[in-house]
């Protein structure tokens, strides 16, 4: 029985009414604050339309600084989180007594807050276990926290350490789906649970556009990553000064509003938000894709 | 290089006896088990108990305060001091950054449920025009830079006094729930069959029925997952909070950072660390509590 053509499209406006509150509430939150963010970025200080701000950004180091900070941050941790993310797929997936213990306990370093993450592994907690150990029991002189190559790579180890978790979960979700028969062939053949792990899962949860658009989600956040960088900003003596190796696009923005000295440069801070939306666009337009293949 | 006789040799006891692996491999097994929950929990751990006064640091040396690069290092106290959990707990403190964090969620995630849950029920369910729309204008609200919403937004509260109110301040924590909470329902509603809607329709239910009567009863428990996991999102973040947050909301994630009491300081590491592991508890009994669901939340509902 098809419906006829006023009822179909007495269906259609129905379908229309049920977005129409979140348009309501995008209209004044979303939409409405990107447009005066937009607006201000074109503002000159006089009033009137102007690049200039956008100018400004471009020629100023502090701003590709950071742009290279946040790029190197994301890569690392988020490489870091697929590697050991795997690496407790493997362990949880390994047949022994209370393998839904360990998963649980694995998990917990996702319910921490960023900024408790940026706590926990700064210098005065974990690290000062750690120097008193090398120091006292194996003999090793002190290392330097303040060293850029001690505390950059901790920086991106502890948002992969964040984030390794999901990837387990997820690696777990890829795999109940993935055929049992192909692990029962590989058994039958004599394959080891690492050689198992290895040509099977392995493969199987990097080549799945779920995987992919969960790696593509964190290496966006970790972009965006803000309370790390902070922790570790107040960590190393980074406070109040901008263009240093802790700037991530996130902090410098936030020290450019926040630090009285540099004068509220609200017009610059919106150009370099509104021209990060390029980023914004291309990511949502991939994961568009993804989600299209995954067929959600 | 496998030896198969040990292999068999041992595989007749073990449980797990349809794998031909050495007795070696299970010990290093174990190890690596063993070192991933020190990965996992010694941070948390080391932190809680700092926050006591208790550093672990006092195995292997004594009492004693280094100075490495200008940073003290207690060198190990076995004193057990709670002063700084029985200091939030008590002035009131931490309970009023508890109710503020609870009172901001509890608005964030019921607004996003009541504006989200029909666009995700109208997602799952039908091809309209402009679903891909709707679609990709959610998911780059999920990618964006908070400067470029949330400081234009801080401006405009600024001048309408809604900034450091409780509606204000949730309105701006949409930013971050509405995306997930549309579609991790989305997720929930796709999972229904459609011979149900037909039968439904056959039957002579109108949409409205069936959306109020059919559809989302079956999704409630989903609903539910969706609004503690969206204020766990909420209760854990920090940037849109220390900027549309003053002393009169300010939540438990900017408390830990900078200090309990209602206007900002710079705490005593002690102080974060106690704040820090009284705010991780609850989030992390309430995120063990639906772990099934986790990757589903994080994904936006693509893992299952």
């Amino acid at each position: 029985m098809e419906p006829t053509p006023e009822r179909k499209k007495g269906v259609q406006a129905y379908w229309y009414l049920l977005l129409l509150p979140i348009f309501a509430v995008l209209s004044v939150v979303e939409f409405y604050p990107l447009a005066y963010g937009v607006y201000l970025s074109l503002t000159g200080p006089t009033g009137g339309l102007t690049l200039s701000n956008y100018s400004q950004m471009v020629a100023d180091r502090n701003f590709w600084n950071s742009v290279a900070v946040s790029l190197t941050y994301s890569s690392f941790s988020t490489a870091l989180a697929i590697v050991l993310g795997l690496g407790l797929t493997f362990l949880v997936t390994q047949e022994v007594k209370g393998r839904r213990i360990f998963e649980a306990i694995f998990i917990l370093p996702m319910a921490a807050a960023p900024i408790m993450v940026g706590i926990v592994w700064g210098p005065a907690a974990v690290w000062d276990d750690f120097q008193t150990f090398s120091h006292f029991v194996l003999g090793l002189p002190y290392f330097q926290e303040v060293q850029i190559l001690f505390y950059f790579p901790v920086m991106a180890f502890s948002e992969g350490w964040e984030w390794a978790p999901l990837m387990m979960l997820v690696s777990l979700s890829i795999m109940r789906s993935t055929p049992k028969e192909i692990y029962e062939a590989a058994r039958l053949h004599g394959a080891t649970s690492w050689q198992q792990f290895k040509m099977i899962t392995v493969p199987a949860v990097l080549g799945s556009p779920v995987m992919q658009f969960v790696i593509l989600l964190r290496f966006i956040d970790a972009m965006r990553a803000f309370e790390i960088p902070l922790s570790w900003s107040t960590w190393v003596g980074f406070e109040t000064s901008v263009g240093s190796p802790v700037d991530t696009l996130s902090l410098y923005l936030y020290k450019l509003l926040f630090i009285p000295s540099f004068g509220f440069p609200l017009p610059m801070v919106s150009a370099i938000a509104v021209a990060l939306l390029v980023v914004t666009l291309v990511s949502a337009t991939i994961m568009m894709r993804l989600l299209g293949s995954i067929g959600r | 290089m496998k030896s198969q006789d040990e292999g068999k040799a041992a595989s007749p006891k073990q449980a797990t006896g349809r794998h031909p692996e050495r007795r070696g491999n299970r010990l290093l097994l174990y190890t690596a088990f063993i070192l991933a929950t020190l990965y996992s929990l010694y941070p948390i751990v080391a932190v809680a108990l700092d926050g006591m006064d208790l550093n672990l640091a006092a195995l292997f040396a004594g009492n004693q305060l280094v100075y490495i690069a200008g940073v003290p290092f207690h060198q190990g106290a076995w004193t057990f001091n709670p002063i700084a959990y029985v200091d939030a707990l008590t002035f009131n403190a931490f309970p009023a950054r508890v109710t503020n964090s609870l009172i901001i969620g509890g608005i964030a995630v019921s607004t996003a449920l009541v504006v989200g849950i029909p666009v995700s029920y109208a997602l799952a369910r039908v091809d309209i025009k402009g679903k891909s729309v709707v679609s990709f204008v959610l998911l780059a609200l999920r990618t964006v830079s908070p400067f470029a919403v949330v400081v234009p937004l801080y401006i405009f509260f600024n001048q309408i006094g809604l900034w450091d109110t409780y509606p204000g301040v949730a309105l701006a924590e949409l930013l971050l729930v509405l995306t997930v909470v549309v579609w991790m329902v989305k997720g929930f509603f796709a999972d229904i069959p459609k011979q149900i809607y037909e039968a439904a329709s056959m039957s002579g239910a109108s949409e409205g029925q069936i959306f109020r009567r059919v559809a989302l009863p079956m999704v409630i428990q989903g609903i539910v997952i969706t609004a503690i996991f969206g204020f766990i999102l909420v209760w854990n973040e920090y940037l849109i909070s220390v900027i549309m947050t003053g002393p009169f909301t300010k939540p438990v994630s900017v408390g830990v950072w900078s200090g309990l009491g209602a206007t900002n300081k710079t705490p005593d590491f002690v102080e974060l660390e106690a704040a820090g592991t009284l705010a991780f508890i609850p989030a992390a009994i309430v995120m063990l509590a639906i772990r099934k669901y986790l990757a589903k939340g994080f994904s936006l509902g693509a893992a299952k």
